[in-house]
């Protein structure tokens, strides 16, 4: 069975191979024991809300329990920009225009932002290769939207998404040759390891603060503005799917775009729904494919657990779930648990579902209907 | 002999013979039209004239002629206030240094910021010459008679100077600054707006060009190296200035990157040596070669001869000197070493 619990401190080794093996490219976890043991502990004290909630890392892991294995990861940033600047470049247009000449120029230029500023961002999807098949990799990314839509509080309105952007078979990006590497003298793959490390804003300090004209770069730059690593398309595609758009900044380094959405926007937010369990000894087939399968969320915020079922299990106002799965998501019967498609079309019994989810037949989970902890209730982080 | 004169209406067809040849070498920003010169040159005679005061843009016109062939061998111009009650553009470059403690770099970033600091001083401009003249005695007499006028008119220009020198351009024509940078936001080649930068109101400068500071190392290679640098055709005028005290200063040309020189006035070789002197008819004995101005405004008149001093603080100089000036025995002219 896979299941989605917190980071724990014995995913380490797990982490680091896994790191170690997606190589460059992944910025926010380069393959860095101490780091890694860094980012474990502040997963830890923010699901355990030991630390300032705007300070919080939430980090998933996805464990394979017959592997007795962390085979996946995916995170959620709870701020971005508070203790270190964050910077992007908006695309704009400058226009200038004579009427006198009958000259009207548009010129396509880079504004150092940090618009992002307080926003919460979505990171670090890992996926082993081993486990990339059956809607792993959706499983990893959605399940972080219905802790978002759980726990609101913790979050902005808004959720961003950085996307790789385009660089070459040896690391090479086309902007940074372009653009950053003038200012900084430094390989794109280095920067983008201090990035990783927590130096961006170091870098970023080095970085021009005047618009750029995009007229002035050259051709190969200009074409990367926004556009994503070719790895990175599945992900924008799912992203897009759940009802990401591009918001018009890009990375400062790369050019890889910024997706957002706003959290009751997004699709598996939109069409979940909730459901009480009913733990039955029937046994059950658990080999259906991805399309027929939907996510399960105990909607715990210390002990979240997700994992999927067959859309079979799911009737009118009850979810039948075996005992080893009620076990894996620490829930027994009786328990209110969130549910969505794991696949963008959905499982049909699901889908007649979710013509409903707008009906009063279904009540969609308040926000915060679930008990949290003590001390989240913090009115500083309403509104 | 070579006589340097205010422009007069008489002297329209000469300008635009000798322009017209120049063409495809340097550029000047004489109009092509002959409406367009026949003003420039009526404005000079107003300001001349005095009919303009300083603050109401005097632009002067001088003609060097060759007094016994006749024709117009070169133009050059003053304009009393650069911008001529707008503003004059430039691009300042300057320099940031983006430094991060701690990542220990400290990397010094070359900016180029619009400006108009340099509007209102006194402009040297609109400077042509047969090409055959260039390094000549008639060629510094052009340059400097001038600043013998400013010597003589001091009250009417300002205590600070600039001159604008033309930038780099390809034998073909290209202007590799222009193309890197201004082209993107005009939308017209470096002929086309250099025209309307001598015809049209500046209005279009203000609304064309780049509203923020550019970097430098973003532009070409080929206009990095233009960026400050003078035509190479421009060289002895530039030595010519630099004799003179001109310096280059950290002003380039928004066009074509050309380098602005900038002086005080008054300390200016031809200023600081410039003396006043009574001038006598007779032929000179241990003679020196000089520059000579006479008259005041409209009658302005400057060339260049041999003179020798002459006990009681006089010069002495051949009458064809005499009349070349239109002076009489005991004139007051002022008197330039070369």
């Amino acid at each position: 069975m896979l299941v989605i619990r917190p980071l724990q401190e014995r995913d380490l080794d797990d982490l680091l191979a896994m790191a170690q093996a997606a190589g460059k490219g992944l910025t926010t976890l380069p393959a860095d024991r101490d780091l890694l043991q860094r980012k474990i502990q502040l997963t830890q004290d923010t699901f355990d809300q030991r630390c300032a909630p705007e300070a919080g890392l939430f980090l998933f892991a996805l464990e394979d329990t017959e592997l007795d294995r962390c085979v996946g990861i995916s995170g959620i940033q709870a701020r971005v920009g508070l203790d270190e600047v964050f910077y992007n470049y908006r695309v704009s247009t400058t226009v200038n225009a004579s009427r006198e000449l009958g000259v009207h120029v548009r010129t396509p230029t880079l504004h150092l932002t940090n618009d992002m500023t307080d926003t919460t961002e979505i990171c670090s999807l890992l996926l082993s290769d081993s486990h990339r098949k059956g809607g792993n990799g959706l499983l990893l990314s959605r399940c972080r939207f219905m802790f978002l839509d759980d726990f609101r509080r913790h979050f902005s309105d808004k959720v961003f998404a950085e996307m790789r952007g385009v660089s070459d078979a040896s690391g090479h990006s086309p902007l940074w040759d372009a653009l950053g590497s003038r200012f900084f003298d430094m390989e794109f793959s280095e920067a983008d390891y201090l990035s990783g490390v927590g130096r961006k804003s170091f870098i970023a300090e080095l970085m021009p603060k005047y618009p750029i004209y995009l007229p002035l770069l050259p051709q190969r730059a200009r074409e990367v503005i926004g556009q994503v690593h070719r790895n990175t398309e599945p992900a924008l595609k799912m992203l897009q799917a759940e009802g990401f758009n591009f918001n018009g900044l890009v990375d400062i380094f790369d050019g890889g775009p910024v997706v957002e959405a706003f959290i009751h926007n997004i699709r598996t937010v939109r069409e979940s729904v909730n459901r009480h369990v009913l733990v039955r000894h029937k046994p059950l087939d658990t080999g259906v494919p991805a399309t027929e399968r939907v996510m399960v969320s105990n909607r715990s915020f210390r002990d979240f657990r997700v994992t999927t079922v067959p859309a079979l299990c799911v009737s009118s106002d009850t979810v039948s779930l075996p005992p080893e799965v009620a076990e894996a998501l620490e829930v027994e019967s009786g328990d209110l648990v969130r549910l969505a498609p794991l696949k963008d079309a959905g499982p049909a019994l699901f889908a007649g579902d979710r013509r409903m989810t707008s009906s009063t037949a279904w009540h969609r989970a308040p926000h915060g209907a679930h008990s949290e902890p003590n001390g989240v209730e913090r009115s500083t982080l309403d509104g | 002999m070579w006589l340097v004169r205010p422009a007069q209406l008489s002297d329209l067809e000469g300008i635009r013979t000798l322009v017209s040849d120049l063409t495809g070498q340097l550029s000047t920003t004489l109009p092509e039209t002959e409406e367009g010169l026949a003003e420039k040159i009526g404005l000079s005679a107003r300001s001349f004239s005095g009919e303009l005061g300083p603050e109401a843009g005097q632009r002067f016109l001088f003609v060097l002629e060759h007094r016994e062939r006749g024709g117009i061998a070169g133009v050059a111009g003053i304009d009393g206030r650069a911008g001529n009650g707008q503003p004059f553009y430039n691009y300042r470059r300057d320099a940031l240094i983006h430094a991060s403690h701690e990542l220990g770099v400290s990397r010094r970033v070359e900016v180029l910021y619009s400006s108009h600091a340099l509007t209102d001083r006194t402009l040297l401009g609109a400077f042509a010459i047969a090409p055959e003249l260039r390094g000549t005695e008639a060629f510094e007499l052009l340059s400097r008679a001038r600043l013998l006028f400013i010597a003589g008119h001091r009250n009417w220009f300002t205590d600070d100077m600039v001159v604008e020198i033309q930038g780099v351009s390809c034998a073909t024509g290209e202007v590799p600054f222009w193309d890197s940078l201004g082209r993107h936001f005009f939308n017209m080649d470096f002929e086309t707006a250099d025209r309307y930068s001598g015809m049209l109101s500046k209005t279009f400068i203000a609304e064309l060009m780049p509203p923020n500071p550019i970097y430098v190392t973003l532009l070409t290679d080929a206009a990095q190296r233009a960026l400050g640098q003078p035509h190479p055709a421009t060289l002895d005028t530039i030595e010519l200035f630099k004799q003179e005290g001109f310096h280059a200063g950290s002003y380039v040309d928004i066009f074509d990157g050309g380098p602005v020189l900038e002086a005080r006035t008054d300390h200016l070789k031809t200023l600081v040596t410039s003396h006043c002197k009574k001038l006598h008819s007779g032929e000179p004995t241990a003679s020196e070669t000089c520059l000579l101005a006479s008259g005041e405004r409209a009658a302005f008149r400057c060339t260049v001869a041999a003179i020798s001093e002459t006990l009681d603080d006089a010069v002495k100089a051949s009458l064809e000197v005499l009349k070349v000036l239109a002076c009489s025995s005991g004139d007051d002219i002022r008197v330039a070493p070369l």
